[in-house]
C-alpha cells in the first residue's frame, strides 16, 4: 500500500475545510530527521566541492568538480563498483532462490518436524553480522579451518586453500556467508506469501488434477512474485549498505578484491581522512540511491 | 494441507510423486544441514579446551566439554561484562527513544489529514535506504562539536535515528489495521486526538510496539559503524565491536573464547527474534506491504 492510499480511504469523510499542509504529529519525527540526517546530507553535499583532507591540517579549501573527476579515473573505485554489485546481486540472487525453495519444501510439512524445522531455517536471521562475519572466518581459516579439514577428508581437495587469503576466492567465499544469513528473510517472505494463497483455489487445482510443478509455475509462482520483487529490492539496497561482514572477513583484501562501495568511503574517510573525496563518493552513493528509490516506488505503485 | 488432501494425494501416490517425495527431503536435509552446520560449529567450538579448539586437525565433536571459555569470558583482561551491558543499554534506549517518537508520526501518516502527508511517507523511506557510511563524516563532526564523540548518548542519538523510519513505517502498518471507528465514539466525546492516541490506539497495538521496538533492536546490535567511529574508549565499546577491535589481541589464537563470545552475543538477538517471529514478516517489510 502507498503512503496516500490512506488519505484516500477518508476523503469519502466530510472534511471540514482544507487539509492542513503538515500535521504537528509529524513534526517531531522530521524534526529528528532534518538534524540527524538532513544536516548531514547537506555537509556532504557541500564537502564534495572541496579538498579536506583532515591528515595535512589544511584548512578546507573549494575545488569544483575536481573530486568527480577524480573519481572517474579512479581504478579503486571502479573495482569496489563491480565488487559491490556481485556481492549484492549474487547474494540477493541466490538467497532469494534458496528461500523460495526452502519454503515450498516446508509448505505442507505439519507436525512438530515442520514446525522445528521452520524454526532452525530462519535462525540465522538472528545471528549478529559480526558473529557471522567471525564465525565463517574460522570455518574458512587455512590451516585448522574445518572446511578444509572435511574437504580434505573427503578427498576433494589435496591442500588447504586459502579462502579468505586468496583475490579470486576471498569475494564468492564472503558472499557464500552472507547468502547464509539472507536466505531466512526470503524464507520467511515466500512462506508467508504462500500461505496467503486462499485454499479453495488450491483446491481447485487438486480437482484439476494439476501436477505439482503446474500447481508450482501457475499458482504459487504469481502469488510470490511481488514479495519477491519487493524483498529483493530492499535486500539489495541493504547489502548495498552491508559493512560489518566484509570488514570483519577481510577489510577489503586481498588486495582491493573485496573492497565494496562502503570498504572504500570508509577507509577513504576514516584511515585516510580525505573527507571531500569520501563526500564526493557519497554524493554519487546519493544520486544511485534515489534511483534506485524511484525504481521502488514504481514497483509499490503498480501493486495498487 | 486438509485430510481430505492428504488422503486424495495417497491414493494418487505414482511413482513420481514418490520421486518428488524423495527429492524434497532431500532438499530439506541440505537446508537443515547447510543452517545447522555454522551454528553447531560455533557451540561445539566454545565447548572445547584451548588445545582442542585451535588444534590443525578439527575435531568434529569436542572431546572433552569444558565452560572454561565462557568463565574466561567473565574473569578474563577484558571488561566483557561491561561491553554486554553497553550494547543492551544503548540498543534498548535507542529502540524505546525511537518507538515514543514514531508513534504520533505513525498515527498522524495513517489517518492522513495533511497534504503533505504522502510525501513525508516517501521522504521517510528513503531516508530509511540511506547508507550509513556516507553520513558518517558529518556525523562525526556533529558529535565532536557538540562533545557527543565517545558517549553512549552520542551512538544512541545515531541508532535512533535509522531506526526512527523504520519505526514509522512499522508502526504505521499496525495503527492502519485498527478500524477508525473504534476512534469515533471518543471523538464524539471531545476528546482531544493525543488522548486518543494514548488511551484507545496505544493499547491496541501494544504487541506491535513490542515488535517494532525489537526490529529497532536488532538493527542496532548489528550495527558495527557506527559504534567502531564514535566510541573510542575501549571500556564504553559494543559488544559487536568490542570482538572486532581485541580479536587481534586477546583472540588471535583463542577460537574458542572467540566462539563463547559469539555465542553470548548472539543469544539476546535469538531470544528478541524468537519472540517476535510471527510479525517478522511484516517488520522487515514494513513500508512495502503494510496495510496488507
Amino acid at each position: 500500500m502507498r503512503p496516500g492510499a490512506a488519505k484516500k480511504a477518508h476523503l469519502s469523510r466530510p472534511m471540514r475545510g482544507r487539509a492542513p499542509l503538515l500535521d504537528g504529529m509529524v513534526v517531531p519525527t522530521l524534526i529528528v530527521l532534518a538534524l540527524i540526517i538532513g544536516y548531514p546530507v547537506v555537509s556532504t553535499l557541500m564537502l564534495s566541492v572541496q579538498q579536506y583532507d583532515l591528515i595535512n591540517d589544511a584548512a578546507p579549501s573549494y575545488v569544483g568538480m575536481r573530486n568527480f573527476s577524480d573519481i572517474a579515473s579512479d581504478q579503486i573505485f571502479w573495482t569496489a563498483v563491480k565488487n559491490t554489485l556481485i556481492y549484492t546481486f549474487g547474494t540477493v540472487f541466490v538467497a532469494a532462490f534458496l528461500g523460495a525453495a526452502m519454503a515450498l519444501m516446508l509448505e505442507n510439512l505439519n507436525g512438530p518436524f515442520g514446525n522445528a524445522a521452520r524454526a532452525i531455517v530462519v535462525s540465522p536471521w538472528a545471528v549478529p553480522f559480526v558473529v557471522v562475519a567471525f564465525l565463517f572466518r574460522f570455518i574458512y581459516m587455512q590451516k585448522g579451518g574445518v572446511l578444509n579439514a572435511v574437504l580434505m577428508h573427503l578427498g576433494i581437495i589435496e591442500a588447504p586453500i586459502p579462502w579468505l587469503n586468496d583475490s579470486d576466492l576471498a569475494l564468492p567465499a564472503i558472499i557464500v556467508a552472507n547468502i547464509w544469513t539472507t536466505t531466512p528473510f526470503f524464507f520467511l517472505l515466500v512462506a508467508s506469501s504462500l500461505s496467503g494463497i486462499p485454499d479453495a483455489v488450491l483446491e481447485s487445482a487438486r480437482v484439476d488434477r494439476a501436477g505439482t510443478w503446474a500447481t508450482l509455475y501457475h499458482i504459487k509462482l504469481p502469488y510470490m512474485r511481488n514479495p519477491l520483487v519487493i524483498g529483493s529490492l530492499l535486500m539489495i539496497i541493504a547489502n548495498f549498505n552491508d559493512f560489518a561482514k566484509v570488514w570483519v572477513m577481510t577489510q577489503g583484501g586481498p588486495g582491493f578484491s573485496t573492497t565494496t562501495l562502503v570498504v572504500y568511503v570508509y577507509r577513504m574517510a576514516f584511515e585516510n581522512f580525505r573527507l571531500g573525496y569520501a563526500s564526493a563518493l557519497g554524493v554519487i552513493w546519493l544520486i544511485l540511491l534515489l534511483v534506485t528509490a524511484a525504481l521502488y516506488f514504481r514497483l509499490l505503485r503498480g501493486r495498487d | 494441507m486438509t485430510d481430505a488432501g492428504r488422503q486424495g494425494f495417497r491414493h494418487r501416490q505414482s511413482a513420481g510423486r514418490r520421486i518428488g517425495r524423495g527429492l524434497q527431503f532431500a532438499g530439506l536435509g541440505f537446508a537443515l544441514l547447510w543452517t545447522l552446520a555454522p551454528l553447531y560449529w560455533m557451540v561445539a567450538t566454545s565447548l572445547k579446551t584451548e588445545l582442542e579448539a585451535t588444534q590443525l586437525d578439527p575435531t568434529l565433536f569436542p572431546h572433552s566439554i569444558t565452560l572454561q571459555n565462557y568463565t574466561g569470558l567473565a574473569g578474563g583482561s577484558l571488561p566483557f561484562m561491561q561491553f554486554f551491558v553497553n550494547s543492551v543499554l544503548t540498543c534498548l534506549v535507542a529502540a524505546i527513544v525511537a518507538v515514543v517518537i514514531a508513534i504520533p508520526a505513525a498515527y498522524a501518516l495513517s489517518r492522513a489529514k495533511f497534504r503533505a502527508a504522502s510525501q513525508v511517507g516517501y521522504l521517510i523511506l528513503i531516508v530509511r535506504m540511506f547508507p550509513m557510511v556516507v553520513l558518517l563524516a558529518p556525523l562525526y563532526l556533529i558529535l565532536l562539536t557538540t562533545g557527543l564523540l565517545d558517549t553512549h548518548f552520542g551512538l544512541i542519538v545515531g541508532y535512533t535515528t535509522f531506526g526512527l523510519p523504520f519505526a514509522v513505517w512499522m508502526i504505521k502498518g499496525f495503527i492502519d489495521a485498527v478500524p477508525i471507528e473504534i476512534e469515533e465514539a471518543a471523538r464524539v466525546d471531545g476528546y482531544p486526538r493525543w488522548q486518543i492516541l494514548l488511551r484507545i490506539v496505544v493499547p491496541l497495538i501494544y504487541p506491535g510496539l513490542i515488535t517494532t521496538g525489537i526490529f529497532v533492536l536488532m538493527e542496532a546490535w548489528n550495527n558495527l559503524i557506527y559504534p567502531l567511529t564514535f566510541i573510542t574508549t575501549l571500556d564504553k565499546q559494543t559488544l559487536p565491536a568490542a570482538l572486532q577491535l581485541t580479536f587481534t589481541g586477546q583472540f588471535k589464537t583463542d577460537w574458542g573464547g572467540m566462539m563463547a563470545a559469539s555465542v553470548v552475543t548472539t543469544l539476546p538477538l535469538m531470544i528478541a527474534f524468537f519472540t517476535v517471529q510471527r510479525s517478522m514478516v511484516r517488520g522487515l517489510t514494513a513500508g512495502s506491504v503494510t496495510g496488507t
